[in-house]
This record gives structure tokens, C-alpha cells and sequence, in this order.
């Protein structure tokens, strides 16, 4: 059992080295940046109030993944106690430039388009999937089964290229 | 553009936007001094609000029917009191799925798998379903607090009629309610019609989740079958 001293060490960093988790997930669940602070800001709080739970049965980067994809899916809202009580996050969450598109920003573009439109759980195996985690770790961040994990992300991969390949038509 | 390129270009972007991606130090100090939060206080105000009216409607009601019973039941119309007990004890049982779901999702671990999480939740907010289903079967209820009696002795056929029309489609609409509302008819015009607005649309939501989890979950089942 960490001490408190202990935890909060562990938080920061965890926050600093798997950043770029927090980060692609509130990305792909929010257009505006508003949006992103609040859940950015939820997801932190959500970190910290699990930590103690937190065991190496797990990689560190599985059980942040759960918690960032399920306050992503489930539990955010836009909390006005929540927002007037605590520090508003001051995170900057850069934007590419949109000016002079080449070939890759359009299907950057293209891409990002095809994530938007995507269920809510979709959304998550798609994150993981681009993220290049192995069927088994996705089996066990989303809770399926390897090989439901391996048909599911057949199916995604296929809805992608279909559109893909009509942006080349 | 193929598989590989296309998740070169999403990791590339990232990491170039992750670059610039500053957490400050002093912000994640702050979230660190956050208690843990516990189970009263994670509740919103006008939810202990609504519970606290409920308790108190619930009390003061059953206190007076058990009353009524035991001291007063020959001299008082039996119908109202079979009446205003059937409220009392629906509003007892919706006020019950209440609390049992504020403790529930208080409860609910986010650090467990997406499906599993996610169906917890989806499941206990459509649980919502029954207090609205409760309800509804009070509706009769409402149409027989005033009978006595004399009714019996007094009224003529026209007015049983009336009455038994009046009585009886509030009966036969609480009852297809109770049995019909439910999430397979969650398509169906008449229960979007219902469960129209704003306070109904975290329920809508939940179950449109569940439908998503059900998707994964079938694959799941016929993988383990298969294994």
C-alpha cells in the first residue's frame, strides 16, 4: 500500500510520462478545445481518485487506457460545481496548421473525419488499433475475448479502407 | 494509402503534436490535493434533495395509512385507503430503484475493462426505466381516491359507465405502460414520444451504449463457444 506522499509522486509521473494517452484520447472524444480542457481535467481526477487501486497486474498503460477511454465514453459532463471548485487545467493542446495542405494533412484530415464519425467503443478500438497494441492487450483494455478483438478490428479495417480507396476514386 | 501508412500518419501527427502537449506541474499538484471523493459527496444537491422529499412523502404517507388502518379503518372509505396505500407503497419501491442506483453507480470501477464498465452503467441507468414504469402503474390509483360507498347504493347505470370507462382506460393504459416500456421498444415512436427532453437524454444515450455492447459482446460469446 503507497502513502500518500507515495501516490502522488506515482500520479505525477504517470501524468508526465504516459501524457500522450490522455492526450490522443481527448483528441479523438472532442472537437473544441473547451471540451478537451473539461475532459482532460476529468480524466486526471479519475487517475487520481483510482490510484490507489492500481496494481502491476496490469502494464501501467492498460489501466490508463481504461480509465481515460471509460470517463471519455461514460462519465464526462460538463460540471459547473466541478469547474467553479477546482484549477482550471491550463494544458495546451496544440492544432495543426491548416494552411497549404499537402497529400498527408488532407488524409490526416481524412482520417480524423472517418474516427469522428465512429460509435463511442468504436472510437476506442480504433485509437488502439492505429496505436498499434496487440490483439491481446485490446482484448484487455476493451474486456473481449483475443480473437472476438482480432474479428472486430478486421471489420474496422476494412470500413477504413473502403474509405480510403473511395478518396483515391 | 495502406494499413501501415495510414497508422505511420496517425502516430507521426501525434507525436508532433504531443511535442508541445504541456502539462503543468502545479495543476496536476492541485488534482493531488482532491479527496477521495466519498459516496455522499460525489451525489449532486438536488439529488439528496429529491431523495430527502421522497422519504418525507413516503413517511408522513405510510405513518398516516398504518394510522388510518389500525384506528380508523371501519369509520374511513376503504377505497381511499387501499387507494392511498398502493401509492404509498409504488412510491416506496421507485424511491428504493432511486438510492440502490446512486449506490450502485458510485460503485461502478473505472479501471475495469470498457465493456464491462460501460454495460454497468448503461444497465443502471436504464433501471431508470422501472421508476418511470412505477410510475405509471399509479395512474388508476388517482381515479379511485374519491370512491365511497354510496356509490354503490346512489348511482345509476350512466354514471357506472362513465366511471368504469374513466377508471378502466387509465388501468388498461398504466398496465400496457408497465409491460411496454422497456428497452426493446426503445425505437418505437410512442415511448420516444414519452421519454422526450433534455432529463431523458442521459437514458436514451445509455441505451444506445448498450446496444454498442451487446455488438461486442455477441462476438465475444460465440469466440468463447468456438474456443
Amino acid at each position: 500500500m503507497m502513502t500518500k506522499e507515495e501516490q502522488q509522486q506515482f500520479f505525477q509521473e504517470i501524468i508526465e510520462q504516459h501524457k500522450g494517452i490522455l492526450f490522443k484520447v481527448a483528441r479523438t472524444y472532442c472537437l473544441n478545445e473547451e471540451d478537451r480542457q473539461d475532459l482532460l481535467q476529468e480524466i486526471m481526477i479519475q487517475i487520481w481518485q483510482s490510484i490507489h487501486k492500481y496494481n502491476d497486474q496490469h502494464k501501467i498503460s492498460t489501466w490508463l487506457y481504461r480509465i481515460s477511454l471509460n470517463v471519455a465514453i461514460s462519465f464526462y459532463r460538463k460540471n459547473a460545481t466541478r469547474a467553479g471548485k477546482y484549477t482550471v487545467l491550463k494544458t495546451q493542446i496544440p492544432e495543426m496548421q491548416t494552411e497549404d495542405k499537402t497529400e498527408n494533412e488532407r488524409q490526416l484530415n481524412l482520417l480524423e473525419q472517418f474516427i469522428s464519425e465512429l460509435k463511442e467503443i468504436d472510437k476506442a478500438l480504433m485509437i488502439l488499433y492505429l496505436e498499434d497494441k496487440s490483439h491481446a492487450e485490446i482484448a484487455g483494455i476493451l474486456g473481449m475475448s483475443v480473437s472476438n478483438a482480432g474479428t472486430k478490428i478486421g471489420r474496422i479495417k476494412d470500413k477504413l479502407k473502403t474509405r480510403f480507396s473511395q478518396l483515391k476514386s | 494509402m495502406n494499413e501501415l501508412e495510414i497508422k505511420q500518419l496517425w502516430q507521426s501527427t501525434n507525436e508532433k503534436l504531443e511535442e508541445s502537449f504541456v502539462i503543468n506541474r502545479k495543476n496536476t499538484e492541485d488534482i493531488t490535493r482532491l479527496k477521495v471523493q466519498n459516496f455522499v459527496s460525489s451525489i449532486k444537491p438536488i439529488k439528496i434533495f429529491t431523495i430527502l422529499v421522497g422519504i418525507l412523502w413516503v413517511g408522513i404517507l405510510g405513518t398516516v395509512v398504518v394510522n388510518l388502518f389500525i384506528f380508523s379503518f371501519s369509520k374511513i372509505s376503504h377505497l381511499f385507503l387501499f387507494s392511498l396505500a398502493i401509492q404509498v407503497v409504488l412510491t416506496a419501491i421507485a424511491l428504493t430503484i432511486y438510492i440502490y442506483q446512486l449506490i450502485t453507480i458510485y460503485q461502478v470501477d473505472i479501471t475495469e475493462p470498457i465493456l464491462k464498465t460501460q454495460e454497468k452503467i448503461a444497465n443502471l441507468k436504464t433501471t431508470t426505466l422501472w421508476t418511470a414504469k412505477i410510475m405509471f402503474l399509479q395512474l388508476p390509483v388517482w381515479t379511485t381516491f374519491w370512491w365511497n360507498e354510496t356509490m354503490l347504493t346512489d348511482w345509476n347505470f350512466l354514471q357506472w359507465s362513465i366511471l368504469s370507462l374513466y377508471t378502466g382506460s387509465f388501468t388498461f393504459l398504466a398496465l400496457w405502460l408497465f409491460f411496454n416500456i422497456k428497452y426493446e421498444n426503445r425505437d418505437k415512436k410512442w415511448f420516444k414520444f414519452i421519454f422526450n427532453g433534455k432529463e431523458w437524454t442521459p437514458l436514451m444515450k445509455s441505451m444506445e451504449l448498450l446496444e454498442q455492447v451487446n455488438e461486442y459482446k455477441i462476438g465475444t460469446i460465440a469466440g468463447n463457444r468456438r474456443g
